[in-house]
């Protein structure tokens, strides 16, 4: 107690200029990081004139907003948003139902072939989708999918990562509570259900914000099943825009930071559950 | 839920119900019971998972002893002509030489500067949370916005931020997106900005975990802050490391969409588009249509993959 006491204030006095250099340098260091953004989201509200002139200024000297109010007739932007909501909210829906299916069989169930169907689990967690597109469109094609949403959400159905994750989690769940569930009557439904599931809420929240924000900015596949303007998600229907419409810096801002602020709101929101989910489970994917 | 009921229940308790769940009649019904479970939905999950995930990745290998291609109704096997092709594609080669270099560029930046950053946020800051949200921000951001964003960083005109802030510094303009011998280095950096965070992430919780009695002994012990970093924090923060320069070259090896955005499309001039593994691919399979070929390049890059999945497996191994 009283080498604590004697030790704290001799260490503040020592440290505290120092600290407060470290501060102001990693506060300067972030904002410009997250500079883009910032000029991003101002540009969008500054007329085209003002966009091009020579020496840029951040705040916009009018403000305007007629960059967002030209874009409905330009492009069904509003279309393109719920076609991103739709195929990210179902593909998270059964997320939550795959991953904790899988988690609980994998933690708690033994059969044959157990290991090895976990090790191709835990394999495929690390191979990036761009990998096996060719086979994946190929079959997609062939059930006629091309263009529906149930060919966008198809491969986002599963989540490698998510799976483990929740393995993990539903293991150090005691063995003890299950059999006391099974001796009183309950079958494995019910356990999964009742218990699984309400233990491992907090697990399923993290996998599925992750997954929602993964399947929101997915590109790569949108972009080759999909060539309707009717099935655009907000990222294909931006690329077209900024390629149509190159001109138009305004229009593109406006756009671009319209496609952000759902991931920005959502991020702001569960921001511990995503840098944990991310953190913990490895990746997105 | 009666969870609580469940878990207070005596020891006695627990024994009799060792004993009932070890009766034949009962072991039975729950071996049925769980098979049941099984077939209507853990077989289907797998099933799910086979199709998604597993055979696609065994299709890379037989699509690339054919000519399959979605455009003609047949195919046949050609044997090793992809590979063969392979060897004299100019295009793959510029494109596997430039996701080499994408992987020899980004991987150290990044991992050099999460870890210089995670090792000054990791000091009990008080805002040592909004450190932490503001490098992670551009991670999580889509890649198709934030593409968009760095071009106009790039802008060959006045109005390009990284033009502007040259010309205050008194040096000339650069075709950031346009001279080839920059593109690439100008798209690593928009790379390592946007996942940068996941490894100063990755770094801070690895810091945590390293208790702080042996960071202190080693204080008491009179070593200086950098003999600390590097003779005690560093070590032991070996095995995240080694993850994240697996998670980092596997992205790095796999980037397309900022590529893609960046360099590509009918907005840049033609000669300037950048080549990388995955761009031969999107093209190869889904502009030319030579689903063979492509798969042959898969083929390239899910080998290199499987290196570095290797090397996880390795470290998972050595951390239990």
């Amino acid at each position: 107690m009283a080498a604590t006491t004697m030790a704290r204030p001799r260490r503040r006095l020592r440290v505290r200029p120092g600290r407060l250099l470290l501060n102001l340098f990693l506060l300067a260091a972030g904002i410009i990081f997250i500079f883009p953004l910032i000029w991003v989201f101002f540009t969008s509200f500054k007329t085209d004139a003002e966009i091009v002139r020579a020496t840029p200024t951040l705040l916009p000297k009018t403000w305007t907003l007629d960059n967002y109010l030209g874009l409905p007739s330009r492009a069904p932007f509003l279309r393109f948003f719920v076609n991103s909501l739709l195929v990210s909210g179902v593909s998270t829906v059964f997320i939550v139902f795959t991953c904790t299916v899988a988690g609980y069989v994998f933690a708690k169930y033994r059969f044959p072939g157990r290991n090895l169907l976990f090790f191709l689990v835990i394999g495929t967690i690390l191979i990036p989708i761009q990998t096996y597109i060719v086979p994946l469109y190929v079959f997609v094609r062939q059930l006629q999918w091309l263009n529906t949403y149930q060919g966008m959400i198809f491969p986002t159905i599963i989540m490698s990562s998510g799976i483990f994750f929740l393995r993990q989690s539903i293991r150090d769940i005691p063995d003890d509570l299950i059999e006391a569930m099974r001796v009183d009557g309950a079958n494995e439904f019910t356990i999964l259900f009742r218990l699984i599931f309400p233990l491992s809420v907090a697990s399923i929240a993290a996998i599925s914000i992750v997954n929602w924000v993964y399947t929101w900015s997915l590109f790569i596949w949108p972009l080759i099943v999909v060539n309707q303007e009717s099935r655009f998600t907000m990222e294909i229907g931006l690329m077209y825009f900024q390629r149509q419409f190159i001109t138009e810096y305004g229009g593109t801002m406006a756009a671009t930071t319209l496609s952000l602020l759902p991931v920005l709101v959502v991020f702001l929101i569960f921001r511990t559950q995503i840098i944990e989910g991310i953190s913990y489970s490895g990746v997105k994917g | 839920m009666n969870v609580h009921e469940t878990t207070v229940r005596a020891p006695a308790a627990q024994l009799a119900r060792a004993h009932i769940l070890s009766a034949p009649g009962l072991r039975s019904t729950l071996r049925r019971q769980q098979g049941l479970f099984a077939l209507t939905l853990f077989v289907p999950v797998i099933l799910l998972f086979l199709i998604i995930r597993v055979i696609p990745i065994v299709q890379i290998f037989l699509f690339s002893f054919t000519n399959y291609s979605v455009q003609r109704r047949t195919w046949r096997i050609v044997g090793f002509d992809n590979f063969v092709r392979l060897l004299s594609d100019q295009t793959f080669h510029l494109a596997f030489k430039n996701s080499m270099l994408f992987i020899l560029y980004a991987v150290p930046i990044e991992i050099v500067l999460a870890l210089a950053l995670a090792l000054l946020i990791n000091r009990k800051l008080r805002l040592e949370g909004l450190y932490q949200t503001l490098f992670f921000l551009p991670y999580i951001l889509p890649m198709v916005p934030a593409g968009i964003m760095w071009k106009w960083i790039y802008a060959p005109g006045s109005f390009g931020l990284a033009n502007y802030a040259l010309e205050s510094l008194g040096l000339p303009r650069v075709g950031w997106l346009t001279d080839p011998n920059i593109a690439l280095f100008a798209v690593v950096i928009m790379h390592v900005w946007k996942n940068l965070g996941f490894f100063v992430v990755i770094f801070l919780v690895g810091l945590k975990a390293i208790s702080p009695e042996v960071v202190e002994a080693a204080r008491v012990d009179g070593a200086t802050e950098w003999q600390t970093i590097g003779h005690v924090q560093l070590p032991l923060l070996r095995p995240t490391i080694l993850f994240g320069v697996v998670m980092g070259t596997i992205w790095s090896m796999s980037v397309f969409t900022e590529v893609y955005i960046m360099t590509q499309g009918t907005d840049v001039s033609a000669g300037s588009e950048m080549e990388v593994l995955v761009t031969t691919i999107y093209k190869e399979a889904f502009q030319y249509f030579n689903m063979g070929y492509a798969a042959t390049v898969s083929l390239v890059l899910f080998a290199v993959s499987m290196l570095f999945v290797a090397i996880q497996f390795r470290l998972l191994d050595a951390k239990e």
